[in-house]
């Protein structure tokens, strides 16, 4: 059962995320602020950090994939997104300590990253007008904080059950 | 980092990188049909949705009971003062109703612009990072859905389908941006003004109205319906209600402001309009005056 609790989570992940895209945008004042779920990102990363490299791109090439296709209809851009942000995060966390509070701040520099990408994107193909400013008030805060809650409830969970793994697959190969 | 720029690794980069670029330049000229691998991915990955979208409506259904049982009363009082102008108004719409069908038999004209056949269908995802408006819904080719029919609301209009596989259809919600996306409308009033929304206003939240004829007089506070007349819509499906009646760009036409009717933010159960009279593919779609019922391109 452990062996597939991690791809398990993914895909559940994977499901829940546009579930929660139903609930954006939130109205305040008049004004809409977008919240953009980034939990299979998040955990891809953790992946990538606590877990196996190689394992977190395979499953973001996969995901990446199934997101383009079945909601973007542009191929090729989560599927190179998703497991460029796990190469980076394994690159940058050989030279910080491995602690949750720094892969906390890693993944969500991380996931900023990954919007700024997409407006870039989607700015320069003209699907979307919008200026940095306005990007960065109603879509880039909200979106932070919201994954930033999300990594705060769960990721000391992720952390825990992705090291369990490491520490089992390191077991099988000392016998 | 030398070790990270070898040669073979170096190369690799750069053939995905032109793979890449490729790929996607590829599947951005053609957006708008799905090949058979994607529509077979985009039909599984459905269902599992589906499988997970079902249960969380359940969920939310139960805390929107529970809220509107605490406005109970609040709501209950507004509702009787407005339920005796509701029974005049339902015998006079009778009224009407049995009067036109009367006529029509008279004239022999069973078609009508406003009939359709309601498709009713869940939505079972946005798409997450809403950089486009878009949501995805349960019903597909299978169910007779197809491109560019109407997809409203009960409180009115809210986009159209833009993409469809056996099982699901992906919906462009009328809040998008894109330039190509048209709706033939028609304001009521004493007389019918005619228009085309293009565009949506991200500033001020409201739909855009343009090619208003200028020598008809549009107020503020007048229903926009769709009029049936760009081909694939039903007529009398409600969009909004005029805010704001300037002149556009070049003065020659009027242009209106729209707000919408329905809200585009939480959306969960949408009808899909099936319209009863041949489709022709005019401003509501691309534009090219096909005809688009089944099986009209194999008789010519």
């Amino acid at each position: 059962m452990i062996r597939y609790v991690v791809i398990i989570i993914s895909v559940l992940l994977f499901y829940m995320e546009p579930i929660f895209g139903l609930f954006s945008p939130i109205e305040l004042n008049e004004d809409f602020y977008v919240l953009v779920p980034r939990f299979l990102i998040i955990y891809l990363i953790f992946i990538a950090i606590y877990y196996d490299r190689k394992r977190a791109m395979l499953y973001g090439l996969i995901f990446g994939l199934l997101y383009d296709v079945f909601f973007i209809d542009i191929i090729g851009l989560y599927s190179f997104i998703f497991p460029l942000m796990c190469l980076v995060a394994s690159f940058i966390v050989k030279f910080v300590h491995h602690h949750l509070l720094v892969a906390t701040i890693l993944t969500l520099l991380l996931v900023a990253a990954v919007e700024i990408i997409l407006f870039l994107f989607y700015t320069s193909i003209g699907i979307k007008s919008l200026t940095f400013a306005n990007f960065y008030q109603y879509n880039l805060i909200p979106t932070m904080i919201a994954n930033g809650v999300f990594i705060l409830m769960f990721g000391w969970l992720f952390k825990y059950i992705l090291l369990n793994r490491f520490n089992q697959k390191l077991l099988l190969l000392q016998k | 980092m030398p070790q990270f720029f070898s040669n073979k690794r170096l190369v690799l980069l750069l053939v995905g990188m032109i793979f890449l670029v490729a790929l996607i330049s590829f599947s951005l000229r053609d957006r708008n049909h799905a090949s058979l691998p994607e529509q077979l991915i985009k039909d599984v990955v459905g269902f599992g949705q589906t499988m997970f979208s079902k249960p969380t409506q359940y969920v939310t259904g139960i805390f929107n009971n529970v809220e509107s049982l605490l406005n109970t009363y609040d709501e209950n009082t507004r509702l009787k003062a407005r339920l005796e102008d509701y029974a005049t108004l339902q015998a006079s719409v009778n009224d009407l109703q049995l009067e036109n069908d009367e006529l029509r038999k008279i004239i022999d004209k069973e078609e009508n612009l406003r009939a359709f056949n309601p498709i009713q269908s869940t939505v079972i995802a946005r798409n997450p990072d809403q950089w486009e408006e878009k949501i995805i819904i349960d019903k597909g080719e299978i169910h007779g859905v197809a491109v560019n029919m109407a997809v409203m609301t009960s409180q009115g209009l809210i986009g159209k389908v833009i993409l469809t596989t056996p099982y699901t259809s992906t919906v462009e919600l009328l809040s998008t941006q894109n330039p190509n996306y048209r709706v033939s409308a028609v304001i009521a009033g004493e007389q019918e003004v005619f228009g085309l929304i293009e565009g949506y206003d991200v500033e001020r939240k409201e739909l855009v109205l343009k090619r208003i004829d200028s020598e008809f007089e549009v107020k503020k506070g007048q229903k926009v319906t769709t009029s049936g007349l760009g081909g694939i819509f039903p007529k009398g499906i409600l969009i909004g209600e005029v805010t704001e009646v300037t002149t556009d760009d070049y003065g020659l036409t009027q242009l209106a402001y729209v707000k919408p009717a329905a809200s585009f933010s939480i959306l969960d159960h949408v009808i899909i309009s099936k319209r009863t009279i041949n489709p022709v593919d005019g401003t509501d779609g691309g534009n090219t005056e096909a005809d688009l019922t089944e099986g009209a391109g194999e008789e010519s």
